[in-house]
């Protein structure tokens, strides 16, 4: 078994000390294998002054050649060739241009082990069949984006009994169909079984909003829980109204805050982070976290707030290895959570951007994007 | 934070706010009324206090970027003489003056007077930090009850200014409510809205589309359009010091404000003239950029991530970046 396999069968998916070595090797490996198969990162290492070579701690980590997530978007960046590339997934593109991303056969199953490890370890899984609100897509043979598989991956954590979707096909665009929803949640609730919500934030939130307003309150059946996932942006900038969010299922579906579970994950780094019971997000063995400075991005200590750049051996289609998001962020310290698992903790503030320059119009136009929906 | 009826409120006091505002602001424009001299006292003062240094510590963020003469401009609006000045210019006096004139043909007297419009809903600009109080200021001088909905990236500097403009004078408090409700809580701007005599709003003809859909029939929208700024260049007079100051220009106002130059024409028939022209410009602009820098985390983030992008660009490419050689990143 090659390390990045036995890394990903790693039994306790939060023991970040016991499994450095291999996640050491595996990096390594990773690095090794792009620089030798993929020309662009070949060019960027060399020009950088950095050759492929065995790590002994963690603080090296930091020299590996960091591709920002924008270069995937001009540059169709591969490993691998043909056959042995299994899916190509691709951003929601919220953003504007989407990214396309080359997976591997190993890879995914390496993202399979994943998921299974850390789906037991949160108990996602139960064998009770489960009625499933998608706030997502519908999964179509041409629509890539990563959302509909996590989103769709997710009902598999139980037997899935019916599955109804927030975002409809219907004449060659998505719509979203949040009236449907509703009926499918009141009929579910008369159903013996629990429910299961699992997608965007914001349909979840717009979804219950609209039940609130119309004056339908129900009560779903116990194991019944809200799952959130999607990209990242949605995440923080749903933040604040987190508790607001709670508060309101609280009312309108009688589930409590402890029947989230939040997680996150993106394209250009497809490892799956879980909410554990305090909503924190912590580093699971698959990956490493480094915080950057925004001016010079040196690496800095636990606490400190700057770029967050990610780090993982799962992908061989592409050079995935060091990605360094658009996201800003903190990471804290091992063991201050308080919910037992004992890894850092990462905790996303927002993105980078020139969001301090508004022009006139900024008002008008953070109202325009919700209006629209 | 919300300011309502001169106090402060925590946002989940939004929705029982929301739910009384109708009846309150029925109850204010039924009983008060407000005289300009009241409010022109009120935010002359407020300016006094802001010149003495009282509000220092809530303008040093604004300060240490370089936007200090700005707000010399802000505050300078703000005193009494600008204030009256500007009644008098657009109003034709202070208060209004009454017109009594008859028309022809044998009809009676007519008396003209200038009324407040009644609530007006201002969905306020994002680009100025306390541009919304000045907003207010301008609806209560005429004598108007105001919603204000802040921009999200109010930095509470409004809400503060407001508050102690009615802790100042306690008459303006019923015609003051100022709310950071934020844009997706749609239902919470439509209440807003429908309570509306009048809407003035700062965006493109999207926005305004958007705004008018939320109106009821009866608001009237004041809208503020997009302007594009720009500088015609023919010729030189002082080349040096005109180049420094169009940077400076360029720079103190980010290119943001309307009258702000967003776009240089340069009369030439030659297109080497144009590249000619931007590299003589550009250490101008390098130079003054020290004075503003950029003091979020998020923009001079964003800075760095381009110019990581950019290097790494120019190492895919094997071409030396024109103008730009980016500082080694890490």
């Amino acid at each position: 078994m090659d390390s990045r396999s036995a890394l990903f069968s790693f039994p306790d998916p939060y023991d970040l000390e016991g499994s450095r070595s291999l996640f050491l090797q595996a990096i390594e490996e990773n690095v090794r294998f792009h620089y030798n198969a993929c020309p662009e990162y070949r060019k960027i290492a060399q020009a950088r002054g950095f050759s492929p070579h065995p790590l002994q701690t963690e603080r090296e980590l930091a020299e590996l050649p960091i591709l920002p997530t924008i270069l995937f978007k001009r540059h169709d960046l591969r490993s691998m060739e043909g056959k042995k590339l299994l899916i190509t997934a691709t951003s929601s593109g919220t953003g504007g241009t989407p990214i396309s991303i080359q997976f591997d056969m190993g890879g995914l199953f390496c993202g399979l082990r994943m998921v299974l490890r850390l789906g037991r370890y949160h108990h996602f899984f139960s064998p009770i069949p489960t009625n499933y609100i998608v706030m997502g897509y519908k999964p179509r043979r041409d629509n890539h984006t990563a959302a509909v598989k996590t989103a769709f991956g997710a009902t598999l954590f139980t037997p899935a009994i019916r599955r109804r979707y927030a975002l409809l096909y219907r004449d060659g665009k998505y719509v979203p169909d949040l009236d449907g929803v509703i009926q499918a949640i009141v009929s579910y609730s008369q159903s013996s079984l629990p429910t299961r919500f699992m997608g965007f934030p914001s349909y979840t939130y717009f979804v219950l909003h609209r039940m609130e307003e119309q004056g339908i309150t129900v009560k779903l059946k116990p194991g019944s829980k809200i799952m959130l996932g999607g990209g990242w942006k949605q995440f923080y900038a749903q933040q604040v109204d987190k508790k607001a969010l709670y508060a309101l299922a609280k009312r309108v579906l009688d589930l409590s805050e402890k029947d989230f579970i939040e997680f996150f994950g993106a394209v250009e780094h497809p490892i799956l982070y879980c909410s554990c019971p305090n909503h924190h997000f912590h580093i699971p063995v698959y990956s490493r976290v480094i915080i950057r400075d925004v001016h010079t991005l040196q690496p800095l200590p636990y606490g400190c707030p700057g770029l967050v750049n990610l780090i993982t051996p799962m992908v061989k289609g592409a050079p995935l290895t060091s990605v360094m998001t658009d996201d800003l962020g903190v990471l804290h310290e091992p063991n201050s959570c308080g919910c037992g698992i004992p890894a850092p903790w990462l905790e996303l503030l927002g993105r980078v951007g020139l969001k301090g320059l508004k022009t006139c119009a900024a008002g008008a136009a953070e109202l325009l994007s919700e209006v629209k929906l | 934070m919300i300011l309502a009826n001169g106090k402060l409120y925590e946002n989940r006091q939004q929705e029982e706010i929301l739910s009384r505002l109708e009846k309150e602001i029925e109850e204010t424009r039924r009983t008060q009324s407000l005289s300009p001299e009241t409010v022109i006292t009120a935010v002359d003062r407020l300016r006094q206090r802001a010149l003495d240094g009282e509000f220092d510590a809530l303008l040093a963020p604004f300060l240490q970027t370089g936007l200090g003469p700005l707000i010399q401009k802000v505050l300078a609006a703000m005193s009494r003489e600008s204030l009256t000045y500007r009644m008098q210019a657009e109003l034709g006096g202070c208060p209004p003056p009454v017109v009594r004139t008859t028309p022809p043909m044998e009809q009676q007297e007519v008396e003209i007077r200038p009324v407040p419009l009644g609530t007006l809903l201002h969905i306020a600009a994002g680009n100025a930090d306390g541009l919304p109080a000045y907003a207010a200021a301008e609806g209560l001088l005429t004598g108007n009850v105001n919603l204000i909905k802040l921009p999200q990236a109010d930095s509470g500097l409004s809400v503060r200014l407001l508050w102690e403009l009615t802790a100042m004078e306690p008459a303006l408090a019923d015609f003051l409510y100022a709310f950071d409700t934020p844009s997706e809580d749609v239902a919470a701007m439509k209440k807003l809205a429908s309570i509306a005599d009048g809407i003035s709003i700062w965006g493109g003809e999207e926005a305004i589309r958007a705004v008018r859909a939320l109106a009821p029939p009866g608001a009237k929208l004041m809208e503020w359009g997009h302007r594009l700024g720009f500088v015609y260049i023919s010729g030189w007079e002082n080349k040096e010091e005109e180049m420094r100051q169009l940077a400076e220009h360029i720079l103190s106002t980010r290119q943001l404000l309307c009258s702000s130059c967003q776009t240089i024409f340069l009369d030439t028939e030659k297109e080497e003239e144009l590249s000619g022209f931007c590299r003589e410009f550009l250490p101008f602009l390098e130079q003054v950029a020290q004075k503003y820098p950029f003091v979020s985390m998020g923009e001079a983030a964003e800075v760095t991530l381009r110019r990581l992008d950019r290097e790494l660009e120019g190492i895919l490419s094997d071409t030396p970046l024109p103008y730009f050689s980016p500082p080694a990143a890490a």
